[in-house]
């Protein structure tokens, strides 16, 4: 145990080390702004992060139980967005709420969150179960049928076309300045985001700690048959574990759509990558791993497109993906002496 | 015994490799008799549509399937036209996938005898990777939206001369509109230019470059991709001074986030400059941007019903296909006037089109490159506090 906690402190400073040798080195060796420049894009990061974590959340809670890459994730997150979008649609649209912004949000928050949770619950009981015993390429296979499968069905039920929140009509544009007016710009809405994403997080960490639910998602994980004989249903936890995780993806959607307004059927498939990406990184199947995973995309992304021309930051964050699985195969934070679900 | 095997098996291969290069020395024979071949016309002609129906294109690739549709529709509904009737066929083009689709889709229109002309495809790499397709049916192919110049130097990216045409000025035309507004009308000595990686936006973006810097304006160059939403550490780079920022995209939607974000960092007093992919009145509503766009005459009858009938969505970007679809749907009434045409026939017909005025505001011809005659141009356009586009010049 205490080689393992070694091994992610190791880990964790070798991680620290070289964010601060880049934080110098951007400083002090990039031709552009400095410091504001730099933490601004660190700031951006963070709330992009925030939605990877989210995502990568449902593909280590699924992974931890089942053992399976769940590919169909990325695109319930996809739907998750639709759902707010419709919510605020029926409820008069960004410009004339028919509702208190606040009590608007909540709702959109409140239904995709539903819907994306029950979707998941759908695609584990007729996509997952009846491959439970099967070769494990089978599911894998099923994973990838059902993301097509999703992604096809948004594009007939809503059609092709590009869907805009109008997050800043809704929320509106403002925020604060950290260090001065020209310091450091975050957005009320970025806040939003990023304490949205924390608190979802904790309160998933609080489940999976002290509920029962969590001790029986704990069992399972560790040893399905014998949870069996212990008295806890390994299908109902599953089907619980997939309606958490979904929901936290529509969660993700929602918070995407407020934030970069526009949606559209495919923008699950490249989300769904960066989030699958965040978990191994963090080390798949840890929640703490997934969470640090996610942040560490989204600031390599927003670093990337900040610091190098032209659009290369999906290859640097694959390529740190490559990295990461050469180094460290089971990710920063994935030891197997660590608490899974 | 082994090597004699593997002796048979290399002399099997060349042959098969011989044959295939003799084939294809003798595609001319084969475009000849795929092009003269007789087709009786009947009363309801049959006629393909390129577009990209699905993938991340779809956005505008349905607005040339419906602009495309919507001229056919009007024809068929003409009396006139009982026994003249339109049959459109459509291929899915899936641009921004693979180029392997539209030359898939110009295959399939190619062995189907009933095809006497296509309209699209839409954009110019899949014009680029499917004219051996058309060219080896005969099939002539009129786009309403690849507008890279290179198409029709007949050198450049391959020689299509009297099969490819098309219904939109190209790049070389609009690239020295969008720089001269720049410089001789705003002003403009800092300009930051973003590509989206296309073929379509990297050659607008380089063409407009080269003449701003000649004139010593500080241009600065970033690139982002079509599949982008989070636009804000791109505009954290962006200087404060700054005056324009010009983004020859294709996805208004994109164009707006972008716009949105711009103004959520503070920089919302620097001006967008899109191109004709970003014309979208009610998508891409950012005040007080600027774009260039092919006109297009807002008092024609056919464009004041499409947009009634479409609940006030223009769908602009789609409009050239229109017009590519009149050009093609002109072309085999004309070649069918005895009963049968070939596509020969109607390539020669397509080539001589003369629409005396389009909904484009100006005459339809071609010269012999497939370029349409001057004055075919492109104008510029502000975007209103309503969200409409008002011609500037």
């Amino acid at each position: 145990m205490k080689s393992a906690l070694g091994q992610r402190l190791g880990n964790l400073g070798g991680l620290a080390l070289a964010l601060v040798a880049f934080m110098f080195y951007a400083v002090y060796f990039s031709p552009t702004q400095g410091w504001t420049f730099f933490f601004q894009l660190t700031v951006n990061g963070i709330i992009l992060g925030s939605l990877y974590a989210l995502i990568a959340l449902g593909y280590t809670m699924v992974y931890g139980i089942l053992k399976l890459l769940n590919f169909a994730h990325g695109d319930v997150y996809m739907i998750g967005s639709f759902i707010g979008f419709g919510v605020l649609t029926l409820l008069g649209g960004p410009l004339n709420p028919a509702i208190p912004v606040a009590l608007l949000v909540a709702c959109m928050f409140v239904v995709a969150m539903l819907g994306s949770g029950l979707l998941g619950l759908a695609i584990e009981r007729f996509a997952y179960r009846p491959l439970r015993d099967a070769p494990r390429i089978a599911p894998l296979i099923s994973a990838l049928g059902v993301a097509f499968f999703l992604e096809n069905s948004a594009l007939l039920l809503f059609g092709s076309q590009f869907r805009n929140y109008d997050g800043f009509d809704l929320i509106s544009y403002n925020g604060i300045y950290l260090g001065g007016d020209t310091g450091v710009f975050v957005q009320y809405l970025g806040l939003i985001v990023i304490i949205g994403a924390v608190l979802l997080m904790l309160a998933l960490l609080a489940l999976v700690r002290w509920t029962r639910l969590g001790k029986a998602m704990r069992a399972v994980s560790f040893d399905r048959e014998g949870a069996a004989m212990m008295g806890i249903d390994p299908d109902r936890v599953i089907a619980a574990t997939f309606f958490i995780g979904s929901a936290l993806a529509g969660a993700a959607g929602v918070m995407f759509g407020l934030l970069f307004s526009q949606i559209y059927h495919l923008m699950g498939f490249l989300a769904g990558l960066k989030g699958f990406t965040a978990a191994v990184v963090g080390g798949i199947g840890s929640i703490p791993g997934a969470m640090l995973g996610g942040i560490l995309v989204g600031l390599i992304e927003s670093w990337a497109k900040g610091y190098l021309n032209g659009n290369v930051s999906d290859l640097v964050v694959f390529g740190i993906l490559i990295g990461v699985m050469l180094v460290r195969p089971s990710g920063l934070l994935g030891t197997p002496a660590l608490q899974k679900v | 015994m082994r090597k004699f095997v593997v002796a048979a098996l290399l002399a099997a291969g060349v042959a098969a490799l011989a044959s295939a290069a003799l084939g294809s020395t003798k595609s001319p024979a084969r475009v000849s008799s795929a092009g003269s071949a007789v087709v009786t016309c009947g009363k309801t002609r049959t006629i393909g549509l390129a577009a990209p129906i699905t993938g991340p294109a779809a956005g505008i690739g349905n607005q040339q399937v419906r602009w495309a549709k919507f001229y056919v529709k009007r024809w068929n509904a003409k009396k006139a036209n009982k026994n003249k009737q339109i049959k459109m066929i459509p291929g899915d083009t899936q641009l921004g996938v693979d180029t392997a689709f539209a030359v898939k889709v110009a295959k399939s229109f190619a062995s189907n005898s009933k095809v006497l002309g296509v309209v699209g495809p839409a954009g110019s790499q899949e014009v680029v990777a499917s004219t051996s397709g058309y060219k080896g049916g005969g099939l002539g192919f009129v786009s309403g939206s690849a507008s890279r110049t290179s198409l029709t130097d007949g050198h450049t990216d391959g020689n299509r001369r009297g099969y490819f045409f098309r219904t939109v000025p190209n790049d070389a035309a609009q690239g020295p509109v969008v720089a001269n507004w720049m410089t001789k009308k705003l002003k403009w000595k800092r300009v930051y230019i973003i590509d989206d990686q296309e073929t379509y936006s990297q050659g607008l973006a380089d063409g407009v470059g080269k003449i701003l810097k000649a004139r010593g304006v500080k241009v600065t160059r970033d690139s982002i991709s079509q599949t982008d939403s989070d636009f804000s550490s791109k505009i954290a780079k962006i200087p404060n001074n700054t005056q324009g920022i010009y983004i020859p995209w294709q996805l208004a939607p994109q164009a707006q986030t972008f716009g949105q974000q711009l103004k959520a960092a503070g920089k919302g007093k620097i001006k967008l400059f899109g191109s004709d992919g970003l014309f979208a009145p009610g998508i891409w509503k950012i005040t007080g941007s600027y774009d260039s766009a092919f006109p297009y005459n807002p008092a024609d009858p056919a464009v004041k019903a499409y947009i009634k009938a479409h609940k006030g969505d223009g769908e602009f970007f789609g409009l050239p296909s229109y017009v590519a679809a009149q050009v093609v749907v002109g072309a085999v009434t004309k070649a069918c006037a005895d009963g049968k045409a070939t596509r020969a026939e109607v390539r020669k017909a397509i080539a001589k089109t003369s629409l005396k005025t389009s909904i484009l505001g100006f005459p339809v011809r071609f010269v012999k490159s497939g370029e349409m005659r001057a004055p075919a141009t492109y104008g510029v356009y502000q975007i209103q506090s309503n969200g409409s586009f008002k011609r500037i010049g």
